[in-house]
């Protein structure tokens, strides 16, 4: 499935709503960094990733994730996931990023 | 059919062919009738060993990188390898390594005649191969 993201700004919730989509890997975590990099410097806001159509993460993914926590934690905003999928989950679980990120939403067990 | 098989998969050293590798992993993972949450461990555990290769800078000069998956009745053994000059920096902590380790069986990483070597192992309980 091929890579997308697409953000817009949420009023009602105050945050930056992004729906990404295919699989994250090497060949494209780092456009995904810069873009989420961007909207914070736009607005720095709390940014809620919905992962209904995320189908891979790998560790540069979660690596990339990790910099735009930092990022956000500047401005003393969060990172939220909704609806990882159960395998992804999984991986958050290894990395013990599940302590790290707010995850929410989540169809694992 | 006999009771072991061989593919191999030559890739450049090139981020944008980590995805046929998962692909691949996919697909011969199924052939050994792996349930779908161990393929799926196989497949991010392939991809993170592409990866590992891909981003350690001293292998940015080589072409390209090998793949072998041996399927046998009990396990699929996947050796990554690239030539390699000398030895290399290997990290335990690096994520992709984290993540190797927690879902595979074994992992193993040596040097053997210019080449820098990973062999990743899953073990089958309950193989049917036909």
């Amino acid at each position: 499935m091929d890579f997308s993201i697409d953000s817009k700004f949420s009023e009602k919730k105050d945050c930056w709503l992004i729906t990404i989509s295919g699989e994250v890997d090497i060949f494209n975590s780092a456009e995904m960094k810069t873009k989420i990099i961007e909207l914070i410097d736009e607005k720095p806001l709390d940014i809620r990733i919905e992962c209904k159509n995320l189908a891979y993460i790998d560790s540069t993914g979660l690596g990339a994730f990790i910099a735009v926590l930092k990022k956000t934690k500047e401005f003393e905003k969060s990172i939220y996931f909704q609806n990882l999928k159960p395998s992804l989950s999984k991986l958050f679980k290894i990395t013990n990023l599940d302590k790290v990120f707010i995850i929410e939403g989540d169809s694992n067990e | 059919m006999s009771n072991s098989e061989q593919i191999k998969l030559t890739l450049p050293i090139n981020a944008a062919y980590v995805s046929a590798a998962r692909l691949t992993a996919s697909s011969v993972a199924n052939r050994l009738k792996f349930d779908i949450e161990e393929i799926e461990d196989i497949k991010v555990a392939v991809s993170e060993a592409c990866t590992y290769i891909i981003k350690k800078p001293c292998f940015s000069t080589k072409n390209d990188f090998k793949i072998e998956f041996n399927l046998s009745k009990d396990s699929i053994k996947i050796l990554l390898s690239v030539e390699c000059d000398e030895k290399v920096d290997v990290d335990d902590d690096e994520m992709s390594m984290q993540v190797i380790k927690a879902l595979m069986d074994s992992s193993d990483i040596n040097y053997d005649g210019g080449s820098f070597n990973m062999i990743i192992e899953k073990k089958h309980l309950k193989v049917s191969f036909e």
